[in-house]
């Protein structure tokens, strides 16, 4: 492979890239749409915000669902990144509606 | 703030840290590791007293990143802070020298001592009309009628002024006469002083505890900024070590710590520090080389005679020496003076 074709291939990759970080953002604000719904049930209700069972099955589930090339402990990790901040706006949205 | 849970703890353990700091209204960054949890900890963690966190079960550590200091701390405000009075400028680019001796004795005294001080350079005049003394029995200083003679023997110099305040009682009859109000170390962790002195506008110089770490004395200094008064002057006088030749060990390193973690002004007393007359100037010239915004020296003009602290008191000649070394010392590290 020719180096200007090479550096054109590594564009086009990495264009694929920023396509799939578009879908991965908007996927990830829909989730975050959904944690705050629950936060706002768990504020009326007074229920508390931190649910490690709840937080288990997640991980859980998605490490299950995993096909790799990842595999399933990176996916854990992601994860626990994504859940740290869904417990933010989480709690966010509950003190709102307490 | 991070918590470090216990290698192969239960998950119990790490979900009761967790569940306990998200009641608080912390956020948690939970990092499973193949071994050990790490959890980091968001939020006003200035607020959490680490002790807490050491006794649940599974936690190994607890190692708070940022300072529990803010106010005085470089991070919340990059910009070294210059206190400004009567055209002295302490903080800035002038190495500013206070000396005087160290109690107001005469009238006569006062002004020898300011006349020979000033025209060696001084620009602050020093001199104490409250003594803190070890024993009930010494001298216990002039009182107010002291602060008038200092006040004008500074003016005929074109001084500014500083003295020790003791408590908070004395503040107002000293507003008159004094431009900068000097915290002794024996009243560092002096809270109600502190913040007392928080609520006037008048620069203070914090001197720092004889067993005060560098965390202890910023938090003092929050004391009094807290109040509102940002004019707060950091100055090392030398702490206890097992050392007992000279009375205090002073920590020159204090002075490039406080200049990273602070933006307050930071000066020495090598003075108290030593205790003796023959260690002041060699110290004097380290404080300066240093880095330090200023130094504190006694000067007595008849030290063998004086009420307080003589031997630790510089001749009028020797500071005019030590004065002479320092004008070469100070531009080699980019001050003036």
């Amino acid at each position: 492979m020719e180096r200007s074709d090479a550096e054109r291939e590594i564009d086009r990759i990495r264009d694929a890239i920023d396509r799939v970080d578009e879908v991965i953002v908007r996927l990830l604000n829909q989730r975050a749409k959904y944690a705050i719904e629950i936060g706002e049930i768990k504020g009326v209700l007074g229920l508390p915000i931190y649910a490690p069972e709840r937080e288990k099955d997640v991980l859980h589930h998605v490490e299950k669902t995993c096909e790799g090339p990842l595999d399933g402990q990176s996916m854990r990790r992601l994860f626990e990144r994504i859940i740290d901040e869904s417990r933010r706006v989480e709690r966010e949205a509950a003190t709102e509606n307490k | 703030m991070v918590i470090v849970m216990e290698k192969h703890t239960a998950e119990t353990n790490i979900e009761r840290v967790m569940a306990e700091l998200v009641t608080r209204g912390f956020d948690v960054h939970r990092s499973t590791g193949t071994e050990q949890t790490v959890l980091g900890v968001v939020g006003d963690v200035a607020k959490i007293d680490t002790r807490e966190f050491e006794l649940f079960d599974g936690v190994q550590e607890v190692v708070r990143i940022s300072e529990p200091y803010k106010l005085s701390s470089r991070t919340f405000h990059r910009e070294k802070t210059i206190v400004k009075v009567r055209g002295v400028e302490i903080g800035g680019t002038d190495v500013v020298i206070m000396a005087g001796p160290c109690t107001i004795e005469s009238e006569q005294q006062v002004f020898e001592i300011a006349k020979r001080v000033a025209r060696s350079g001084a620009r602050v005049l020093r001199g104490g009309a409250y003594k803190p003394r070890t024993s009930p029995y010494a001298f216990q200083g002039m009182g107010v009628e002291g602060l008038k003679m200092l006040r004008a023997a500074a003016d005929e110099n074109r001084m500014a002024t500083v003295s020790e305040v003791m408590e908070i009682s004395q503040i107002e009859g000293m507003l008159p006469y004094v431009d900068i109000l000097q915290v002794g170390a024996r009243n560092m962790q002096n809270f109600n002083l502190l913040s007392a002195l928080g609520q006037i506008r008048k620069p203070i110089l914090l001197k720092r505890g004889m067993s005060a770490t560098i965390q202890e004395w910023l938090l003092a200094s929050e004391y009094i900024m807290n109040g509102g008064n940002y004019d707060v002057i950091l100055c090392e006088r030398g702490i206890r070590t097992f050392e007992t030749y000279t009375r205090n060990t002073l920590d020159i390193s204090a002075i490039p710590v406080i200049d990273k973690l602070s933006h307050l002004p930071i000066i020495a007393d090598p003075s108290h520090a030593t205790g003796r007359r023959d260690k002041v100037m060699p110290l004097a010239r380290a404080i300066v080389a240093a880095g330090a915004d200023g130094v504190l020296i006694e000067v007595h003009h008849d030290p063998d005679h004086a009420l307080c602290d003589g031997p630790q008191s510089l001749y009028p000649d020797q500071f005019a020496r030590l004065m002479d070394e320092l004008r070469i010392i100070v531009p080699a590290v980019g001050r003036r003076l």
